[in-house]
């Protein structure tokens, strides 16, 4: 890291010798720098090795451990398929398959909702656009471990605020996050409410991408907000709403803080929370099964990448590239 | 353009400046490292509540050995475990620690904790000081573990306020299981929100107190099968889930879950629990609680029985520590007549080493802390195997559906005896 | 601006809509603010205590007692600053490489750094744990920003901003005899300094919440961040809500600041990986 700061910058002889010997591209349209060669390995090398020895060789070094069983205090001997046949069987893994699913579902719905907010901010001639923005935006920079505190509180089922609330039209809450039945609910909740701020953004820089002449022409045509909205501002920022679903399903796939603070290993609701990231802490970590683990995160890789395949697959059929 | 030359500079400055704040934030915490002379050992616990007198000990220490250091570390309950193996694990852990009768073994034979015996001989460390049942429960293959640090009693801490207010005489020693469900159906609420009595589904603060009181055994003696198939086993469990499913004097499991049951007996909400004998500082710490809770002698079993399962500590030196020389040294100093006497003085905990039991019992007067210590002699070992872990978080896992009234106790109770009888011939393995 | 915009109040359901979703997104955070201050009395008084009758300073004495908490602040910032500095320098000299430079083996060498940015990040835990174990940097901080300060996303991103920019200065200036680090140090980074603040504040961002790794790498609390720090009070102050929304306060005032100042650079930097992402 020292060396990349010195702004010096050594005397060009040297340097073009070995991009001479590299420059066989000369005939490419757009020709990049010729002398590159040796400059493009120093630019890289930082990232590169970083990435080999913290990100990729550790991904092939978690699935060797996957076949692999560990010791109480260190050790591990192969053990083949062991790991995978346990978690076949394994009724925690199959409920954090489901609930995973649950919460990535219930986020979805986040997308929809910064949608309209988004577009309500884009009206034309709206004032306060800037508060609005920071408002909504505030849940996205607030600390997760916070966030999920002060929720854990608003969820109690004695002195939580929205069971008071409720109470108030007449409605007895339930125990929000120790009830089995609706603690994924509440955590998903919170996820929603955590990332509309940052789908808001990505939306209103959509929406500013569509030319105003649509919206005139639709106005001509007689079209109402709740008309143009749905024919000329989505179908137009399907690009976006795609990135957003991608981003969305993908953070759901990674939940862990939520159900680690607010829900935790004792309560009843656990095995309706736990999510695939969490099973994985709590067997790799706090039960100290590195093997299993293992399993457990070549099986999020793999879903992961399935998940990601099938959307851009299913874009085809419905993302509108203008 | 600006704003982002402004930014840059910024960014500059703050890219010029992180290594160095990096490199000197790291120099501080490595520089404890190679020489013999000055040693600093980490010592580490889970009760906040404890770390006063703990700090206080050390200080002590440290005026006889000023080379030593000895820094603290709370971690609580809930990450402490899985902290300390992963660290003792990497040779990076605490040199001294807090063990409990439900981990010792596992540590002790995984190589996590190391034997003292010849620290011990050596030393001329009395070990008869100590309670006897605690160093017993530290000693394994003939070889010590621990030092023991405290025992636990327990009693039932009830809120004078909403006896005197229901019009009934305040729990004494008399009191078996009717009385507490009696009482606690008088004292129950609903128009209030106040419960009469709190079952949380905790086992060491639960049903470890009232299976040894009709018979029951959550485990063998012999330590190779489960006690939760055993009809009485599941009498001394029901007390508790009656509390909630039959009579409706108790918050349900969810509500124990969401809020604290110690909160609950500290802010009126329940009007008895069953208490330990660390507690009574937590709830002094709350005004409200240190008005108008009392605490009485734990109510005995239908015949009279008043035994429990008892957990006590113990200091442990860590397998890996660099400085085996020093921590023996403080962790004899732990293990000292002295540092009972501390412990004994601020009321938090019943020291190991006897003959401090009175000083504990005088330490808070706002309290009968004397029931605590007449509880002892009814201690039986806590239950424990090698992996005790594995089928103790089972077990806490499947009694939810006792608790919920989701299937009956008996029924849970067979299904964690299987779980648990299996954990247990894994063991053997 | 248009003056038709001044004299009249426009769209007010549009308003009505977005103030009633404002509360929700803020009514948290003002929940949490007067906790902070009550007695745990009034935290679990119903019906619930909205203004503290006197507020309670000592919640946040109680918050700096059992946690070294501003030791903790101090270890967030500077695992936020170095995984900020590192990612956003590596990840813009990789990204220039990409963008801008001709070389042998650039799109297999892409498709792996493309692959990377699929793999989700619990996949590295263990080994990285190890890592560190074997360098000798558990419970450093040292440990809780060194395998964050590289980043396949962020050179993705770079790259993308890189191929925008224009060919001509670059062109010029090559004329001019410049080489390739002075193209890239003297032309081409300020002219992609908006990506990299982008990059920068999201990076800000995803390091200052991150609870996993510090759970995992450090157990000392000296050397955690202010979020495992959190976690740890709610261990201790299970349900004392006062304390608990006390030290939530307290560590998430100072992202929110950073946001506030740095509000439209976040934006446009969200904004902007939405984009090309």
């Amino acid at each position: 890291m020292s060396g990349q700061g010195t702004a010096t910058v050594p005397a060009d002889p040297l340097t073009d010798k070995p991009a001479g010997q590299r420059a066989r591209t000369a005939g490419r349209p757009r020709p990049p720098t010729r002398d590159s060669g040796w400059w493009a390995a120093v630019l890289l090398l930082p990232a590169a090795v970083g990435l080999l020895v913290f990100e990729i060789w550790p991904t092939f070094q978690t699935i060797y451990y996957s076949f692999t069983s560990w010791g109480a205090f260190g050790g591990h001997a192969w053990s083949g398929l062991e790991n995978y046949r346990t978690l076949i069987a394994d009724s925690d893994v199959f409920h954090a398959i489901v609930n995973t699913a649950i919460i990535s579902a219930i986020s979805l719905l986040a997308v929809p909702l910064s949608a309209v907010v988004a577009a309500l901010l884009s009206l034309p001639g709206m004032r306060g656009v800037t508060i609005y923005r920071t408002l909504y935006f505030l849940p996205v920079v607030t600390l997760p471990a916070a966030v999920a505190l002060t929720w854990k509180y608003l969820f109690n089922g004695d002195y939580g605020l929205i069971n008071w609330l409720l109470s108030k039209v007449g409605i007895d809450g339930p125990h929000w996050l120790s009830d089995p039945a609706t603690a994924i609910f509440a955590i998903s909740i919170v996820g929603v409410w955590g990332s509309i701020g940052y789908n808001m953004v990505i939306f209103l820089s959509g929406i500013r991408g569509i030319p105003t002449d649509y919206y005139e022409a639709a106005e001509l045509d007689g079209a109402g907000r709740v008309a143009q909205f749905f024919h000329i501002t989505v179908p137009l920022l399907t690009p976006s709403i795609f990135f957003v679903t991608v981003i969305t399903v993908i953070n759901s796939l990674q939940a862990f803080d939520l159900v680690y603070l607010m829900v935790g290993q004792t309560s009843p609701a656990i095995t309706r929370t736990e999510t695939l990231v969490y099973l994985f802490y709590q067997r790799g970590f706090a039960e100290h099964d590195g093997g299993y683990a293992a399993a457990i995160g070549v099986l999020l890789l793999l879903a992961t990448l399935i998940l990601t395949a099938a959307q851009f697959r299913l874009q085809r059929r419905w993302v509108h590239y203008g | 353009m600006n704003t982002v030359r402004r930014i840059r500079r910024r960014l500059l400055s703050l890219l010029l400046v992180a290594p160095l704040v990096a490199a000197a934030a790291c120099s501080g915490n490595s520089g404890s490292g190679g020489d013999d002379e000055h040693v600093t050992l980490t010592y580490a616990i889970w009760d906040q509540a404890q770390a006063a007198a703990m700090k206080q000990i050390i200080q002590e220490f440290h005026g006889k050995h000023p080379n030593i250091d000895v820094q603290v570390q709370v971690t609580p309950w809930e990450s402490y475990w899985t902290k300390l193996q992963t660290s003792v694990t990497a040779g990076t852990g605490p040199d001294l620690f807090w063990m409990t009768m439900v981990y010792a073994k596992y540590y002790a034979a995984g190589g996590g904790i190391a034997p003292l015996d010849d620290q011990i001989k050596k030393s001329k460390l009395d070990m008869s000081a100590y309670v006897p049942a605690v160093t017993k429960a530290y000693t394994f293959g003939g070889k010590v573990y621990g030092v023991p640090k405290d025992v636990n009693g327990f009693g039932l801490c009830y809120n004078k306020l909403l006896f005197d207010a229901a019009k009934l005489k305040h729990p004494d020693d008399s009191w078996t299981w009717n009385d507490v469900v009696a009482a606690a159906q008088k004292l129950t609420d609903p128009q209030k929100g106040v419960y009469g009595f709190v079952a949380p589904e905790a086992d060491e603060l639960s049903w470890y107190l009232t299976v040894p009181q009709v018979g029951g055994q959550v485990i063998s003696p012999d330590s190779t099968s489960s006690g939760y198939d055993q009809d009485a086993t599941i009498k001394g469990i029901q007390f508790w889930t009656d509390m909630i499913t039959k009579y409706h004097v108790s918050p349900t499991l969810q509500q124990t879950t969401d809020t604290d049951p110690l909160a609950m007996l500290t802010s009126g909400k329940v009007a008895m629990r069953y208490c330990g004998s660390w507690e009574p500082e937590e709830i002094a710490a709350v005004p409200y609680g240190k008005a108008n809770i009392g605490i009485a002698p734990l109510p005995a079993g239908p015949d009279g029985n008043r035994n429990y399962y008892s957990n006590g500590l113990a200091n442990s030196m860590s397998a890996k520590t660099k400085h085996p020389d020093q921590a023996w040294e403080f962790l004899q100093f732990l293990g000292s007549d002295r540092a009972a006497e501390i412990q004994a003085k601020t009321g938090t905990v019943i020291p190991a080493y006897q003959g401090h039991a009175d000083a504990y019992a005088k330490a808070m007067p706002e309290f009968d802390l004397q029931v605590f210590v007449d509880h002892l002699k009814y201690a039986q070992p806590f239950p424990a195997s090698t992996d005790t872990a594995a089928w103790r978080d089972a077990a806490t896992k499947q009694f939810a559906d006792a608790w919920t009234g989701k299937a009956p106790v008996a029924d849970v109770s067979r299904r964690v005896a299987e779980t648990m009888n299996q954990a247990l011939a894994k063991e053997k393995k | 601006m248009a003056e038709s915009a001044k004299r009249r109040f426009r769209h007010p359901i549009a308003h009505l809509v977005l103030c009633i979703g404002a509360i929700f997104m803020v009514g948290p955070f003002l929940w949490q603010l007067s906790t902070s201050l009550q007695t745990f009395g009034e935290s679990v008084s119903v019906p619930p205590t909205f203004v503290p009758t006197s507020p309670q300073w000592s919640n946040l004495s109680t918050v700096f007692g059992a946690l070294p908490f501003g030791r903790e602040l101090l270890n967030t910032t500077v695992m936020t600053i170095a995984r900020t500095v590192g990612q956003v320098l590596f990840s813009a000299l990789a990204g220039f490489a990409f963008a801008r430079m001709q070389f042998r083996g650039r799109g297999v060498l892409f498709a792996i750094f493309l692959s990377v940015t699929m793999v989700p990040y619990q996949v590295f835990l263990l080994p990285q744990y190890q890592i560190m174990q074997k360098l000798g940097l558990l419970n450093t901080l040292v440990a809780l920003f060194l395998p964050g300060m590289f980043s396949a996303f962020g050179t993705f991103l770079m790259r993308q901003f890189f191929r925008q920019l224009p060919m001509e200065i670059e062109e010029a200036a090559r004329i001019d005899g410049a080489n390739i680090f002075q193209i890239f140090s003297r032309i081409m980074l300020p002219m992609a300094a908006p990506g990299m603040i982008a990059l920068g504040v999201l990076v800000v961002i995803w390091s200052w919440n991150d609870l996993l790794w510090p759970l995992v790498v450090n157990s000392d609390p000296r050397q955690m961040p202010v979020s495992a720090g959190l976690a740890s009070l709610q261990g201790q102050y299970t349900t004392n809500f006062p304390v608990l929304m006390a030290g939530s306060l307290v560590a998430s005032l100072p992202v929110i600041v950073v946001f506030v100042v740095f509000q439209r650079q976040l934006m446009s930097g969200i904004a902007f990986s939405g984009v090309k992402g």
